[in-house]
């Protein structure tokens, strides 16, 4: 049929191009007043893709840069493409000098074949124990748990260790401590105030050791359950 | 003003909780509660999480607003903060030339 022998098909085709015009005119004035923040790519069924604009995500950006736990995004290969504040602190290397290098630079060497096959195989939460090197050769060791796997990428969270392991030491200390107390509230030769005072002291220390041991107790099962979450099989490469 | 009785169902397609997207949101519930008062739903798809569902309804820039019901299907783009221009593509204003 000839569309000029048609007035209702011709009609409802300017009405269908006038309404993609509207939009499209719509779509422009969006981006121009600045009212659009992200754009879908590709619309296939497996490659679409949401691409933000520089700014989409600044007050979250600024966020992982302020937090206290190192951010690293890498390549399965362990290429650097991202990494925050801390991080960057925690080694002692400048930002700008993290980028594109191999993780694996400022990792212990005895723990580069783990840290390597953690990238190739971990499943989210997953976490495994490495030493790093910072810039003066002083191991740091910490807990490098899995956030997120997507498009080849790795988001690893760093969470120094180091006052934990301060806290234990400190909690060894004082065990020492209180034995020695109390070994002293048994030796012969004291009064009966100073034998009081040093049982009282042993009591607090005996308390606070408890505490101590709670919180490291906490972490440790927190660590087990990350490790226990470890699967080859549960992430797709 | 054209209120209506009849129920509205509203898409509102973001990139999880960017800026734009959740000012589109917060501006489309204003607006609804405004006009179209306990005759309307909103469905909020995430496309960070799931792309694939863009191709639906053809969606190329976050956030956008897709009214389904009533037909025609409408389609506004942005992030709602111009009430006038939103109202105008809801069709519950006329277009002032």
């Amino acid at each position: 049929m000839n569309r000029m022998e048609d007035p209702a098909r011709l009609d409802a085709e300017i009405a269908s191009l006038k309404q993609r015009l509207e939009e499209a005119e719509d779509m422009r004035r969006a981006i121009t007043n600045g009212e659009v923040d992200a754009f879908v790519v590709g619309q296939g069924e497996n490659n679409s893709r949401v691409l933000l604009l520089a700014g989409a995500y600044q007050r979250y950006r600024q966020v992982v840069e302020r937090m206290q736990q190192g951010a690293v995004t890498v390549s399965v290969s362990g290429d650097v493409l991202f990494a925050n504040q801390r991080f960057s602190d925690m080694l002692g290397v400048p930002m700008s000098k993290l980028f594109a290098a191999p993780l694996e630079a400022y990792v212990a060497a005895p723990d580069r074949a783990r840290l390597s096959s953690f990238l190739l195989v971990a499943a989210r939460n997953s976490s495994i124990e490495v030493r790093f090197a910072n810039d003066t050769g002083t191991p740091i060791v910490a807990r490098v748990s899995l956030a997120s796997f997507s498009d080849g990428y790795l988001t690893l969270l760093i969470t120094d260790l180091g006052p934990l392991h301060r806290l234990a030491e400190a909690c060894d200390q004082l065990s020492s401590v209180r034995e020695a107390l109390t070994a002293l509230g048994r030796a012969s030769g004291l009064d009966a105030a100073t034998r009081k005072s040093a049982e009282a002291i042993g009591t607090d220390l005996t308390r606070l050791c408890g505490s101590l041991t709670s919180l490291l107790d906490e972490n440790a099962a927190v660590a087990a359950a990350h490790t226990a979450t470890e699967s080859p099989s549960t992430v797709n490469r | 003003m054209s209120e209506s009785s009849e129920k509205w169902e509203l898409r509102l397609y973001t990139a999880g909780q960017t800026p734009k997207s959740v000012a589109a949101l917060n501006n489309l519930k204003r607006v609804c509660e405004e006009h179209l008062a306990g005759h309307y739903t909103i469905e909020v798809i995430d496309l960070m999480k799931n792309p694939r569902l863009a191709k639906e309804d053809e969606i190329i820039a976050i956030p956008t607003l897709v009214r389904k019901i009533p037909a025609p299907l409408r389609r506004i783009i942005g992030d709602l903060s111009n009430t006038e221009r939103a109202l105008v593509g809801l069709q519950l204003r006329q277009r002032s030339e």
